[in-house]
């Protein structure tokens, strides 16, 4: 369990909440709460209902997405700093891909309550808070464009199939 | 770098990451798996025989014969040459590329590095191929799944197809083990100490058989259990086997690529050992490499043999040797027999001196399609050749199989 300042210290470091000054910072810290997960543990499935989002503390974490029976596709390996299912703490929608624990991790746990504790504490820290994120989106955005491409191109040369003389 | 060095470097080739959940546990694994090695692995599978025809179109020239593959559901045409109607008649499926390739170097002697992608490119432009490579039995597991036994069979066999432990870094390993005696095995000296040691089981092996009632009574009620325990530790000397395989790799200067144990289609234990570097050698290199590995059973069987011999009579020891004797014998027999549907390393001496390649596959196509439509009883020279691996496979495992169970019956009684 990390102390308050050993938080702060850490979510300094964090990109969404890098130009969050340090009172709200502080309070935001006080809201977070830690999430020990186990090597292998799984921590929500696709499809799952959830209105967190989460921030890795410590640990590597893998994000897949099932393709077939025991299989699935490796979307993401994410560390220390890191965030993820952001996406069902604003829409409420089912989880959109698979989370487990590729190493032992703890994870901080931002919730809805707190992301609205922000916006009321600070608009200005929450208007730095969306900015950011918008820009991880958009990075996450090209990634998935280049993910797809990556796939397609595996499939073209696994199967030998020819699209250039068609 | 410049664009003209950017243009002139090969693309790197793509790759999967993917995630393997276990089945026992809340575990996994990531694996990343290139595009390149998912296409050495892929089974091609031309479309059903109802969707395809093929027809010679005889030379009028000396060389080789063309052939016209049609799509009947399509009414296209594809003219082939004989190699690549070959690598056709192998896209069953079940045959993976590297088979295919291997193959290929079996029957032409030299391998084309372009003309399976490019053979793959034209059946896929006429849509002569299907994208659904997978074995029957898995197919036949996964559309029975609801079921819990086949669901079991399914996890089971899944589970061991995981097992394989082996290492691509074994080629130093081999070449100390061949520095440090295993050359031995492969001079003249070697050769006569076999020959002789063989010769020398023999004898001993008749002179046993006459007390045959005596030795198994050694077991003394036990009989089966002892044979059990016989074949535990004759499925050890199969990795003594493959040792020497990738010895007689290290003798022509050839790689040892990899040397490992696994479950074959997911229920057969065994070890292997990657020989494939021996194809760009000479066929006696190849007819050496495959012996040297059945070799081991002989010795083995002739060593067993001369204990039994010299063992007290209707002693458990005598009764153990004996039998050890015999399986290591009948391995070194159906290694070196080519004629019993599997593919041991007499086979590939024989498909090799041959040229057929994939003489079983073709024998039982054969086979089926005669007793199916009943196919035109015109026999030439591949037919006969058909036929007789066919008869004499059925013959010699029937007589096998028959032979053990005497061998047990007689045991027991």
């Amino acid at each position: 369990m990390s102390s308050p300042a050993e938080t702060l210290v850490f979510l300094r470091e964090v990109r969404l909440f890098k130009d969050i000054a340090e009172p709200e910072l502080a309070a935001l810290g006080a809201s977070l709460r830690e999430r020990p997960l186990k090597r292998g543990q799984v921590l929500f499935r696709e499809g799952e209902v959830g209105e967190e989002m989460f921030i890795v503390l410590r640990g590597t974490i893998v994000i897949s997405k099932p393709v077939t029976g025991r299989v699935e596709q490796v979307l993401a390996r994410i560390g220390p700093g890191d965030f993820f299912g952001e996406m069902s703490l604003f829409d409420r929608s089912p989880r959109s891909a698979t989370i487990q624990a590729d190493a032992d991790a703890t994870l901080l746990v931002l919730d809805r309550e707190a992301m609205r504790r922000l916006t009321e504490l600070s608009p200005r820290a929450a208007a730095a808070f969306f900015y950011a994120l918008v820009q991880v989106f958009i990075e996450r955005l090209r990634a998935s464009g280049d993910l797809v491409a990556e796939v397609t191109r595996w499939g073209l040369e696994a199967t030998g199939l020819d699209m250039d003389s068609r | 770098m410049n664009e003209a060095d950017t243009s002139s470097t090969p693309p790197r080739r793509a790759k999967l990451e993917l995630l393997v959940r276990h089945d026992s546990d809340e575990g996994f694994d990531v694996r990343q798996v290139g595009s390149a090695t998912a296409f050495v692995q892929s089974r091609p599978q031309r479309v059903p025989a109802e969707s395809w025809e093929l027809a010679e179109m005889p030379s009028r020239m000396a060389g080789q014969p063309s052939y016209f593959l049609k799509n009947t559901t399509t009414d296209r045409f594809l003219l082939l040459t004989a190699p690549e109607k070959f690598l056709w008649e192998q896209m069953d499926g079940q045959t993976s590329m590297q088979d295919i390739a291997t193959a290929y170097v079996l029957r032409y002697g030299a391998f084309d590095f372009d003309i399976i992608p490019a053979l793959m490119r034209k059946l896929q432009r006429a849509q002569l191929l299907t994208l659904t490579p997978t074995s029957r039995l898995r197919k036949a597991l996964a559309r029975n799944r609801r079921r819990p036994l086949v669901k079991a069979i399914e996890a089971g066999l899944t589970a061991l197809e995981r097992i394989n432990i082996s290492s691509r870094n074994v080629q130093r390993v081999f070449a100390a083990m061949y520095r440090f005696g295993g050359f031995l095995l492969f001079t003249p000296i070697g050769v006569v100490a076999c020959l002789l040691l063989a010769g020398a089981g023999l004898v001993a092996g008749v002179k046993l058989w006459r007390e045959g009632g005596d030795i198994v009574a050694g077991f003394g009620g036990h009989a089966l259990q002892g044979v059990l325990m016989v074949k535990l530790l004759f499925f050890l000397t199969v990795a003594a086997h493959q040792i020497v395989h990738g010895l007689a790799l290290i003798h022509y200067r050839r790689r040892v690529r990899e040397f490992g144990f696994t479950f074959l289609h997911g229920f057969v234990p065994t070890f292997y050992v990657d020989v494939t570097d021996i194809f760009m050698t000479s066929r006696r290199a190849r007819v050496v490499t495959a012996v040297s590995g059945a070799v081991v059973h002989l010795v083995l069987g002739s060593a067993w043999f001369l204990v039994a011999l010299f063992s007290p009579l209707g002693s458990f020891i005598q009764a153990f040797a004996a039998a050890s004797g015999m399986i290591q014998w009948q391995a070194f027999v159906v290694a070196l027999y080519p004629f019993c549907f599997i593919e041991m390393d007499g086979y590939h001496v024989l498909v090799d001196l041959l040229g057929v390649p994939t003489l079983k596959q073709e024998a039982m196509s054969w086979a089926g399609s005669l007793l199916r439509r009943g196919a035109s009883w015109r026999i030439g020279r591949q037919e006969a050749l058909f036929a007789f691996y066919v008869v004499l496979s059925t013959l010699s495992v029937a007589a096998f199989v028959a032979f053990n169970v005497m061998l047990i019956v007689h045991a027991r009684s």
